[in-house]
């Protein structure tokens, strides 16, 4: 009985949270005005690709969409390159404050980023990045959690791999590449995603420094699309999904990993 | 050639803890040599050092005639082997094996030659294909020593490779060690804390403690003649007892402290210790040197003990006693004449009994 109810409630609490995002892939398949019809429709009468058409075709959003697979990609792929490396030398390098700059890293967290931005934006400035792809990749190209991430996961690499690496004949590089990256995929996968999604979903920073509507991201020409269209909400279900459905792809590829990933180190092998 | 000397090699951490302390050592060219002491003695981190693993805080170390204090591990020619195997998890036995050799650019032809000549030694062949995790403890550490043949280094360093492994495994192994090392007749230096390894393994045991060299011997040597009371307690299993008393002057009788045990000395003893007369000295008598007096004829030297515990071992007996205050133990062969609680008088050979003295415990 208790098993019963309990599989009850979770269905139904499933069913509430997962309907918002069912009735935005049925609006996304409606005609113009369906959507808005009262009583509400929640299975379109002939389901038609037509606002996808017009989100591609008028309105360019190919171009955003290849503009937030370009950055999300790139500033993923990077920010791997440099949160790894900088994490495996925290955890396994002896060096002359190692540990007070780990500190100050960390502290530096608990600053918000809003406090931040406008500083970083005067620096993109000056620097000639601002709407440019640079404005977007060099802010993400490390950051102090990913830093953390794969410093906590590299602490749990036994000393004596390294060690029977070096005696084999391997250097610095060649022990990160060959021994260090394979072992921490998992981490590095988990990594993967929260930057891959952080990036693809980013909406303010985008908006502040990318001033060209054929620079905007997914994010940001969604929002416009919402200025200009408040009366197409099927257009606008067509653009929020065509927003997610990546997200959607790379996590569900990858999150036997990312559940891996977040379990690390909580039980004793 | 592959020798290699220690000159007053010297570690010392932060804080100046000193963790090892002029060690001075000449190990010979394709011996076997042992590093034994118990945990903390330093034993580790001198074979760290030698690896290239470790910096030199002072001394020297040389590696065939050539001083490597600065040399990474990779240019050292050595090929070391782990407690805990460290094999990596991610490449096959084949390609833990490769590993090194594809480092060092060598053919494609000569590592397979070399892989498999390894794994027939070892007995592998079949498991080339197979990832660590699938192994069993004693594979993965003949994986870790075939890593190390493949290289065919000048000095084979071996730390503790079978402590991980279970009793029955670790017998098996440490015969198959001393069968490589016959095999390959190259320099091999292991480290352990097991005496039993160091005595059935070496060609030569350092003893160290503390960070200090105790005694550099033969496995017999340390057993017959040790340098003093710690070499002579940790080599031997059981341990030596040792019972502290003073000798007699005008009996040349040694007493023990608490005036339970009485012995007469031989000639040769009180020659030996006529400077220590109504001194303080520590006798050491092996368990096995014990044995029930009816056993053998009467003799003078013997200690009338109360048994407080028998460990049968099927082919000997383990008999617990105290003296002093002080756990002895008696190894002597199986009867059922004796049981727990009995008034037993034991008797001990005389000759092989061992004297320290009391202040430095170094051997009279």
């Amino acid at each position: 009985m208790k098993r019963i109810l309990l599989y009850t409630f979770l269905g139904i609490t499933s069913f509430i949270t997962i309907l918002p995002f069912l009735w935005m892939v049925s609006a996304s398949l409606m005609n113009d005005g369906e959507a808005s019809v009262f009583p509400p429709v929640f299975i379109p009468d002939y389901a038609t690709l037509i606002q996808f058409q017009t989100l591609f075709v008028r309105l360019n959003a190919a171009q955003n969409f290849l503009n937030s697979l370009l950055l999300s990609t790139i500033v993923t792929l990077l920010s791997l390159f440099f949160n790894s490396m900088a994490g495996y030398a925290f955890a396994k390098y002896r060096f002359a404050g190692k540990n007070s700059l780990f500190n100050l890293l960390l502290t530096s967290m608990i600053i918000p980023s809003q406090v931040t931005m406008l500083p970083l934006f005067l620096l993109l400035k000056y620097l000639g990045f601002i709407n440019t792809y640079m404005a977007i990749v060099i802010p993400g190209l490390a950051n102090i959690f990913g830093i953390f991430l794969i410093r906590q996961y590299c602490l749990s690499i036994p000393d004596s791999l390294i060690e029977a690496a070096k005696i084999d004949g391997a250097g610095d590089f060649e022990i990160y590449q060959k021994i260090i990256l394979p072992l921490a995929v998992p981490i590095l996968v988990t990594l993967a995603i929260f930057t891959f999604l952080g990036t693809w979903n980013d909406f303010l920073w985008p908006l502040i420094v990318l001033t060209d509507n054929s620079m905007y991201t997914l994010p940001v020409a969604l929002a416009n699309l919402m200025g200009e269209h408040t009366k197409d909400p099927e257009l606008m279900m067509a653009g929020s999904l065509v927003t997610i459905i990546p997200v959607i792809i790379v996590f569900l590829v990858l999150q036997k990993y990312y559940i891996k990933g977040i379990m690390m180190g909580s039980v004793k092998e | 050639m592959a020798e290699v000397i220690l000159k007053n090699v010297t570690k010392v951490y932060e804080a100046n803890q000193k963790v090892v302390e002029n060690i001075c050592v000449e190990i010979n060219d394709r011996e076997f040599v042992v590093l034994v002491g118990p945990s903390g003695c330093g034993k580790s981190t001198t074979l760290r050092m030698i690896a290239g693993l470790e910096e030199i805080t002072s001394g020297q170390i040389l590696i065939d005639g050539v001083v490597v204090n600065d040399k990474p591990p990779k240019d050292r020619d050595i090929a070391m082997v782990f407690q805990n195997y460290a094999l990596y998890p991610h490449l096959t036995v084949y390609e833990n094996m490769a590993f090194g050799l594809k480092l060092r650019k060598f053919g494609k032809k000569e590592i397979e030659n070399r892989v498999n000549e390894a794994a027939k030694i070892l007995e592998l062949e079949n498991y080339l294909n197979k990832k660590p995790k699938s192994l069993s403890g004693g594979q993965r550490q003949r994986v870790a020593v075939g890593r190390a043949i493949v290289r065919k280094p000048k000095v084979f360093l071996f730390d503790e490779p079978l402590s991980n492994l279970d009793a029955k495994l670790r017998v098996q192994m440490r015969t198959e060690i001393s069968k490589l090392h016959k095999s390959l007749n190259a320099t091999m230096i292991y480290v352990t804390h097991d005496q039993t390894e160091a005595m059935t393994m070496g060609d030569r045991i350092v003893v160290m403690k503390d960070g200090v060299i105790q005694q550099v011997d033969t496995p017999l040597n340390l057993y017959n003649y040790p340098a003093n009371k710690f070499v002579a307690g940790f080599i031997g299993s059981p341990s030596m007892n040792f019972i502290e008393g003073v000798i007699l002057s005008d009996s040349n009788k040694f007493k023990c402290n608490s005036s339970e045990i009485t012995f007469n000395l031989n000639q040769t003893l009180i020659d030996q210790l006529v400077k220590h007369v109504n001194r303080k000295i520590i006798i050491g008598i092996r368990p096995e040197d014990f044995y029930l007096e009816h056993e053998k004829q009467p003799a003078s030297n013997v200690i009338n003990i109360y048994i407080e515990l028998i460990e049968p071992m099927g082919n000997e007996m383990f008999v617990h006693f105290s003296i002093d205050g002080n756990n002895c133990v008696a190894r002597i062969s199986p009867t059922d004449k004796i049981k727990e609680g009995d008034k037993v008088t034991l008797a001990f050979n005389l000759e092989k009994i061992k004297i320290f003295d009391t202040e430095t415990n170094k051997l009279i």
